[in-house]
């Protein structure tokens, strides 16, 4: 009886595999695409998921996913360089890396062939022709969080508001976003007080959770934290000062952290979030070569096609910071406003503090 | 047992026969991993279907993770099958590991933190040791095999010397591995927040021939390393002294104490052998999948699947290697499933179930047992004779 069992399990299997063979891929019109990410997935909630809803905008068909557009998740970072290998041997339009961890693999796979279109999403240096590796002005949108940050103190009557910045590991990365949002703060009340932190790794929550709460019994008003999972103890400290009635804020960053500072059903102690809207990107470039186009090396995605932002979802969020918000975006654009990036530009002109810790590579 | 099958063919009754047959299949412990990995792959199917995917996607996907063929394209690619070999090594390797300490009674589940500090250690030394060809790789491997060696044999002390539990033991001392890998690969040169900078050629297990053999898959020459991990394991367990006194203290301890073999001793060593299996592992995966150093944000997790790449095959040599290979084409086949429409998840599922299966050991056993009863009750009836007192 087990023998007949293997048996029918065996020709169950032959069958199964050779009907495989005959769900041919139907014939694509036009580009194709795959987007490749580490082991979070498309549903991170966060980067891959905004890369991702990209693309399902551009094709607005999702009958066409599988076909026209698909990914996949490497469990782990051993997988990169035969996902890459075997995205580019089918013939794929464009092959979307989520994420800078990819940098080396892609130049190894990329090389190899140089007549596949590769995207790299948030990493440069890769330096091919077959290559468009995509940045973001993360100094925009952490000054248009700067100012809302600022012209909310304003609008709840704080007096002699603080400012502090929490960041991770130091560096020109993370000096952008310093930067940005000092110089936010500063085009509002051109003396605040400004205070940063790094605490040298993205992973160490109970550090930043500690300075936040010196700083917010100290008069600081508004923290913004770029240090990955770091500011989540930023975010938590200020539920904590929210919950007992404080007036303080905490600053989101990447994908809008609303719900992440909500200390009770309906209030967040998250009052903005800079915002990188990968998917803006990501539809972007697909649109270009949908017209032909493909740029390689460098790209940087700014305001102008809402690659960066921030989130007004908070309700408590004054209508004059976002009114201010708003006409410092249309200040950027018109070049009327110029962001600085680097610590250096920015301290030449005087914009900020020469105290701060941020360092240029 | 065999006396009663032996009874069954004198007897020359066909139903016997049949019982004897159902009774040698179920003795046969290989018989008994492919029946649980085919059920997983029923369920596995059966649950895609359930979805209202299409099952043939996993089976293509399979497919061509084993031969390379894509059956999509109707292109044959053979990097496919050097990517699965690739895949292979570390599965095989910390099976090995998990087996080692597993037949000596002790139950590693740390072989991920010793796959760690493997890892790191071969990738300080990619950079620090000497840059002469051959040797260079040599030398990581051997400094990360020592390496991890340590860090399990610690383990096997405190069981030993404490009566501490290996099982909390090695499963706090995984997240202390990775944490550890993240501090010291961070002060390694041109560290960023994930990488460290190229390392030197002769660090390298990746061997030019090989990988053009293969169409420029990531396979390198840590297949050797597996090859001869597998001889090590079956030579200690199967042809020494060693390997009877450690199995004989995975059996009973106490009786292999009182019959004068050194359970502390074994204990020690088994965990240091098992972890040396792991660290070869992770050197493996450093300096022949990579050509950077990584700091690691997560686990590879090829330490944990260590568990059921062991359970599956059983704890022996070929049964560990096969199932290591079922393991590195469910790996390789994720990334095609996933471009056909089936969930890579269903992998883990498959995986998952075939582990929860495996305790259908024990129901053969109980099945086996009811066999015999029914062959002693046929005996009786039969014959009139009355059965032997051993069948009962």
């Amino acid at each position: 009886m087990k023998k007949g069992f293997l048996a029918g399990l065996a020709i169950a299997m032959v069958v199964l595999t050779m009907f495989a063979s005959c769900s041919k891929k139907a014939a694509g019109t036009g580009i194709t695409t795959r987007i490749l990410t580490d082991a979070t997935g498309i549903d991170d909630k966060s980067f891959n998921a905004s890369a991702w809803r990209g693309i399902e905008r551009f094709y607005d068909n999702t009958s066409l996913r599988n076909k026209s557009y698909s990914y996949v998740t490497a469990q782990s970072q051993d997988q990169y360089i035969p996902n890459l290998n075997n995205a580019a041997d089918e013939d794929i339009s464009l092959i979307i890396a989520s994420g800078f961890t990819w940098s080396d693999s892609i130049k190894t796979v990329a090389s190899q062939h140089p007549n596949q279109k590769f995207m790299l999403i948030d990493a440069a240096g890769v330096n091919l022709p077959n290559v468009v590796e995509t940045l973001f002005a993360e100094e925009m949108g952490s000054y248009l969080v700067g100012v809302i940050a600022a012209e909310q103190a304003k609008a709840e009557g704080i007096e002699n508001p603080g400012f502090g910045f929490v960041g991770g590991v130091p560096g020109a990365t993370i000096t952008k976003f310093e930067m940005g949002y000092v110089q936010g703060v500063r085009s509002v009340f051109p003396n605040a007080r400004i205070v940063d932190y790094y605490a040298n790794n993205w992973g160490a929550p109970e550090m930043a959770k500690a300075q936040a709460k010196n700083w917010f019994d100290s008069g600081i008003y508004c923290i913004f934290s770029a240090a990955g999972s770091t500011g989540n103890g930023v975010i938590a400290q200020a539920k904590e000062e929210r919950a007992k009635g404080k007036k303080v804020w905490a600053i989101g960053v990447d994908s809008d952290q609303f719900e992440d500072g909500l200390y009770n059903s309906t209030d967040s102690a998250v009052l903005t979030s800079m915002l990188k809207k990968v998917e803006n990107a990501t539809f972007q470039i697909l649109t270009e070569l949908k017209d032909g186009k493909f740029i390689s090396g460098i790209r940087v995605f700014d305001l102008s096609i809402d690659a960066v932002g921030y989130s007004d979802r908070n309700v408590k969020m004054a209508k004059t910071a976002k009114d201010a918000a708003e006409k410092a975006k249309k200040n950027i654009l018109s070049g009327k406003v110029v962001v600085e990036k680097t610590f250096a530009g920015a301290k030449a002109k005087g914009l900020v503090p020469a105290s701060l810790h941020a360092v240029d590579d | 047992m065999g006396l009663d099958n032996k009874k069954g063919k004198l007897l020359g009754h066909d139903r016997d026969e049949l019982i004897n047959l159902a009774d040698k299949a179920l003795k046969r412990e290989g018989v008994i991993s492919v029946i649980v990995v085919l059920l997983g792959f029923l369920l596995g199917t059966l649950l895609i279907a359930f979805v209202g995917k299409n099952p043939s996607g996993m089976y293509s996907s399979i497919w061509q993770a084993i031969t390379g063929h894509n059956t999509v394209t109707g292109r044959f690619n053979i990097r496919n099958i050097g990517d699965t070999l690739n895949y292979l090594v570390p599965f095989t390797l910390c099976g090995l590991s998990i087996a080692f300490a597993y037949r000596a009674g002790l139950f590693n589940i740390g072989a991920e933190g010793q796959y760690i500090v493997g890892m790191t250690v071969a990738t300080v030394c990619a950079y620090y040791g000497p840059k002469v060809p051959v040797i260079h790789a040599v030398y990581c491997l051997l400094m990360a095999t020592a390496a991890a060696a340590a860090y399990g044999g610690v383990v096997g002390y405190l069981k030993s010397k404490f009566e501490v539990s290996e099982v909390v033991a090695t499963i706090m001392l995984n997240y202390t591995a990775l944490y550890l890998s993240r501090m010291v690969c961070m002060a390694l040169p041109g560290a960023t927040t994930y990488n460290t900078s190229p390392f030197p050629k002769t660090a390298l297990m990746k061997w030019g021939p090989l990988e053009s053999m293969f169409n420029g898959s990531t396979i390198n020459l840590g297949i050797l390393v597996l090859v001869f991990g597998l001889l090590v394991y079956w030579f200690i367990m199967e042809k020494t002294i060693l390997g009877f006194e450690l199995k004989a203290t995975g059996f009973n301890k106490n009786a292999s104490l009182a019959s004068g073999i050194p359970t502390r001793r074994s204990t020690i060593l088994s965990m240091a052998i098992s972890g040396a299996f792991a660290g070869a592992a992770g050197a493996v995966v450093a300096i022949g999948s990579f050509t950077y150093g990584r700091i690691v944000s997560g686990m590879d997790n090829y330490g944990f699947n260590g568990i059921a790449v062991a359970l599956i095959g059983n704890c022996k040599t070929i049964g560990i290697l096969l199932a290591g290979y079922l393991f590195g084409v469910l790996k390789q086949a994720q990334q095609f499933m996933q471009t056909r429409g089936v969930p890579r998840e269903v992998t883990f599922i498959i995986q998952g179930v075939i582990v929860v299966f495996i305790a259908l050991r024990s129901a053969a056993e109980i099945m086996r047992a009811r066999i015999s009863k029914m062959k002693v009750g046929d005996s009786k009836a039969k014959s009139g004779a009355p059965a032997s007192v051993k069948a009962e």
